[in-house]
């Protein structure tokens, strides 16, 4: 696919780092379902998805991001894990993007409510390094 | 290595496979997990459908803000949004509001017989070049962000004993409905909020006027 050769002990380390870094994500959200769906509906997709959807994406999306990481961490389909990982966190990627250019600011609620971040060009600059990390995990064996 | 670390050859269809699976397990799960929580109580987990937020949320939130307590002496149960039945089509013919502790939610028939009877007050809680672009006649223009940044505003609003009715641009229109909200925090006792809002009126065809509020509206 053009990505570039490399070594299996990186693409494993990434694939670990980004399961760790979905569990974290994920387990405060499903302990927390309500807060997490108030955290959705911050972000104001409307235009995209539809308002009475947005509870819905509350209560699955921390599980998906559970099953992918706990995929990537113990190795079986470690790629379609990264490929998940990777495609969902380049969606909220897009969507903290769009949140700042509308100028939104509010608490993301992405590691669940304890996590305090707010929406800003940080939050964007760690979402983008932990897509690369998703990037190299993805990359194929061969 | 492969061993240790089995990242058996995942390409084309079995890369796929795993991919539906993870998201189908996960979303499975996640639904899973709210049927159970609301089977043990209706108010655990989230609603399956998002709705506006309640009385009591903003009540909550206008206490460590500069807003007024809403209303002290709810007349209507607040946890009804349509005690009136307002939003049922064959509702009464009456445009009689009582005072209510909450906005409540109106429906196109009803608006279009509050505006035939000029027995209400409109607001548009569009911004000012949409308000001047287009808005129900007689309507007056109050931006919702001016309900948080101006409350003073609305504490003057008289609508001279009549309903409100705020509108916006359709879909949720969270728009009028916080702002409702504020004018009820305001000590405006009859609110209506139609969500239909100003792509519906047009759709139906009603009058409409153009241009910026009037002065000392």
């Amino acid at each position: 696919m053009g990505l570039p050769a490399i070594h299996p002990t990186v693409r494993r380390g990434a694939q670990i780092v980004a399961g760790l870094i979905f569990l974290a994500a994920a387990l405060p959200k499903i302990a927390d379902v309500a807060a997490f769906a108030g955290s959705v509906h911050n972000f104001h997709m409307e235009p995209v998805v539809p308002v009475a959807a947005t509870n819905l994406l509350a209560m699955t999306l921390p599980w998906i991001e559970l099953i992918a990481g706990l995929a990537l961490i113990t190795g079986v389909r470690p790629r379609a894990g990264a490929v998940v990982y990777t495609v969902l966190l380049a969606l909220f990627t897009i969507g903290v993007a769009a949140a700042l250019a509308r100028g939104l600011s509010f608490e993301c609620g992405c590691f669940g409510k304890a996590s305090a971040a707010t929406i800003g060009v940080k939050k964007l600059a760690e979402n983008l390094a932990m897509l690369a990390v998703g990037v190299i995990a993805s990359i194929e064996r061969r | 290595m492969d061993r240790w670390w089995p990242d058996g050859t995942e390409t084309g269809s079995r890369l796929w496979l795993g991919i539906v699976a993870i998201v189908t397990l996960g979303s499975a799960l996640g639904v899973a997990q709210n049927v159970m929580l609301r089977m043990g109580s209706p108010n655990a987990g989230v609603a399956w459908k998002y709705e506006p937020p309640k009385l009591e949320e903003f009540g909550a939130a206008a206490a460590d803000g500069h807003a007024a307590s809403p209303a002290a002496t709810p007349v209507v149960d607040p946890t009804n949004n349509d005690p009136l039945g307002l939003g049922a089509a064959t509702a009464s013919s009456g445009l009689d509001v009582p005072d209510l502790a909450r906005p409540m939610q109106v429906q196109l028939s009803k608006v279009k017989e509050f505006f035939d009877a000029k027995a209400a007050t409109f607001i548009d809680a569009r911004d000012a070049e949409e308000y001047a672009a287009g808005h129900i006649p007689g309507a007056v223009n109050v931006p919702g962000e001016q309900a948080t940044t101006d409350p003073a505003r609305l504490e003057a609003f008289d609508p001279q004993g009549k309903p409100i009715i705020v509108y916006c641009g359709g879909g949720t229109c969270e728009l009028s409905m916080s702002l409702g909200f504020a004018l009820v925090a305001a000590g405006k006792h009859k609110v209506l909020v139609y969500m239909g809002g100003w792509p519906e009126w047009t759709t139906a065809g009603y009058p409409v006027a153009t241009g910026p509020t009037p002065a000392g509206a």
